[in-house]
């Protein structure tokens, strides 16, 4: 009997619509098994995780953390408080843990995914492609990588996202109004939790202006007001603390080569994501309307470029991603909806479009532990089980289509011990522990001491006073010392390595961490 | 509402300022770079690359941007 093509055809379109579904639920997986493995994890995985724990900590004590650097305990923030305002909720039922902050940015990006997946349903049909474009945006390594992490970057992500999808509605007839405070609201939010969001700001407000010059006119001038008024007020309730730590602090030294290296990576990991997102923005800037998404996403792909900035990451390509994901889904809508009126007769061949376009992106995004019942077979079947991510002093059952990083693995049985080595030296310490990781504070009940890369970039910028800190490690006061990277002021490390002695290297998490002690306690042993 | 030539002039005026002011550096002596440093032809690059699309929506004329 002879089987119609187009039964044919209908049948291989939905086994692709599967396979590329079941593709984007097992990077799902993958993601929440790896979130589910960090929120075990009591440590620091990521320098800066602690201080941003911290920062939720002192503002549940009603404290600011926008602080004098030169004073004991040399602690300041160099972020708006949003984030950490989100988390105090959190620490009443999990604690000063830092599975509180991390639970908050994990819903934020299926936050993100979400709303990404709405934008798409609102100009298209169906649920698939609504579907993978949200996934599209965990499937990411970089996502992935930061995403389940106790930092703010996904929290200001989430709240651009719901920002330009509000704003995309602000000529609607009957809630334009509504929609256009919605998103001024998020933007201000978005600002709030961090500085970078200024990018999507302009993105936002470039395109009301596009439509409306009185709109966006008033729009600016409006959330200029809101958020320079709260500015004015922080920085007056923070004696002048907020404006050196949030804006002084952030002025750093920019290295264009490693924004290239960022961009590069970008740009291999997500090439069907970016092809079809640069293709509606060339459509929509010389024969459409300019869309909100597209203006978002030139914008977004600017603010990559300042990844190479001191401190900076792939981070910063998190904003880019979310929103190639959404004009990839645009892009992949208007194309089934146009080219079938165009040739009929390849109607049912173009269906194929949507799923294999995301298998194809998903060949790229290629990450997943290498070890275990699940993922072992897995990895096997991939070909990538021999190739692991060889950190400081640990190697990784983990594979990731980006070459090297420092995350994305699952901690093992050695990390545990290693951090409870570390934990050891911070319970018998006789003075507060001057740690480069807050995590082994406040696990101890310990004061946390210095924010090192606050105090480096304050420190290059000609605006820390070092001497009470130096006073205080020459009179050898803290008990202990815990270096991972180094990351303070020269005087400081000078200071230390004069008055206190490397007694052991612990490995944790892949790095090395050293354990110095003041000489006073070690000059009496020899 | 902006029209497509509008924003063409803006776009080309912006990549004229990036170009012309990439190339001023010298002038004043910053960088850090003896001669054209490569930033610079980045930053040359993207200035031109603004001009022309400015210019081709220039020619487009008053369609809505």
């Amino acid at each position: 009997m002879r089987v119609p093509g187009s039964r044919v055809l209908k049948v291989i379109v939905i086994v692709s619509s599967a396979v590329a579904l079941l593709t984007f639920i097992a990077y799902l997986a993958i993601y929440l098994a790896y979130a589910a493995a960090l929120f075990r994890w009591p440590y620091d995985y990521d320098q800066g995780e602690g201080f941003e724990l911290y920062d939720a900590i002192l503002y549940r004590q009603g404290e600011w953390p926008y602080r004098d650097n030169a004073a004991f305990p040399f602690y300041a923030s160099n972020y708006p408080p949003l984030f950490h305002l989100l988390i105090v909720p959190l620490l009443p039922i999990l604690g000063p843990r830092l599975v509180a902050g991390r639970l908050v940015s994990l819903l934020a990006t299926l936050v993100t995914a979400a709303t990404i997946g709405g934008i798409v349903r609102r100009e298209t049909h169906g649920w698939l492609l609504p579907t993978l474009s949200g996934l599209a945006f965990l499937s990411s390594n970089i996502v992935y990588q930061i995403g389940p992490l106790c930092r703010l970057h996904p929290t200001m992500v989430m709240f651009e996202t719901l920002a330009v999808a509000a704003i995309a509605g602000f000529q609607d007839r009957q809630h334009g109004t509504r929609n256009l405070l919605l998103g001024l609201f998020f933007l201000l939010c978005a600002g709030y939790t961090k500085q970078l969001a200024v990018f999507s700001v302009a993105a936002a407000l470039g395109f009301v202006f596009l439509r409306d010059v009185r709109k966006a006119l008033l729009a600016g001038m409006g959330l200029a007001v809101v958020a320079g008024g709260l500015f004015l007020l922080l920085d007056r309730f923070t004696d002048g603390q907020w404006m050196i730590n949030i804006i002084q602090a952030n002025v750093n030294e920019f290295d264009y080569r490693q924004t290239l290296l960022f961009l590069g990576q970008w740009l291999r990991l997500h090439p069907l994501l970016i092809l079809c997102a640069a293709g509606l923005l060339v459509y929509e800037l010389f024969w459409g309307r300019l869309s909100v998404y597209a203006l978002w996403f030139a914008f977004a792909v600017g603010m990559g470029l300042l990844s190479g900035k001191w401190g900076a990451g792939p981070a910063y390509f998190v904003t880019s991603t979310a929103a190639a994901c959404v004009m990839t889904g645009r892009a992949l809508g208007h194309l089934t909806a146009a080219l079938p009126r165009r040739w009929p007769r390849a109607a049912s061949a173009l269906q194929l479009l949507v799923p294999l376009a995301f298998l194809l992106q998903a060949a790229f995004t290629v990450h997943l532990p290498t070890d275990g019942p699940l993922f072992g077979p897995l990895a096997r079947l991939l070909g990538v089980a021999d190739r692991p991510v060889q950190g400081d002093c640990a190697t990784f059952r983990y594979y990731d289509s980006g070459g090297y990083t420092q995350l994305g693995h699952r901690l093992t049985a050695d990390d545990y011990q290693g951090g409870e080595r570390i934990m050891d030296y911070v319970r018998q310490s006789d003075g507060p522990p001057f740690s480069e990781e807050a995590a082994f504070s406040l696990l101890s009940g310990r004061p946390v001491v210095t924010n090192p890369t606050q105090l480096l970039n304050l420190y290059w910028n000609g605006l820390l006073d070092t001497s009470e800190i130096v006073r205080r490690i020459e009179a050898e006061e803290f008990g202990v010392v815990i270096f991972r990277a180094q990351f303070y002021p020269q005087p400081v490390l000078d200071a230390i390595g004069q008055h206190y002695r490397p007694v052991e290297h612990v490995c944790m998490n892949g790095f090395y961490y050293h354990i110095l002690l003041p000489d006073r306690l070690l000059s009496g042993g020899e | 509402m902006v029209t497509k030539r509008q924003l063409g002039i803006f776009l080309a005026l912006v990549g004229l300022t990036a170009a012309v002011g990439t190339v001023a550096v010298d002038w004043i002596g910053a960088g850090k770079w003896s001669g054209f440093g490569p930033l610079q032809w980045i930053g040359l690059s993207a200035g031109l690359a603004l001009v022309g699309i400015g210019t081709v929506l220039f020619r487009i004329g008053d369609r809505p941007a």
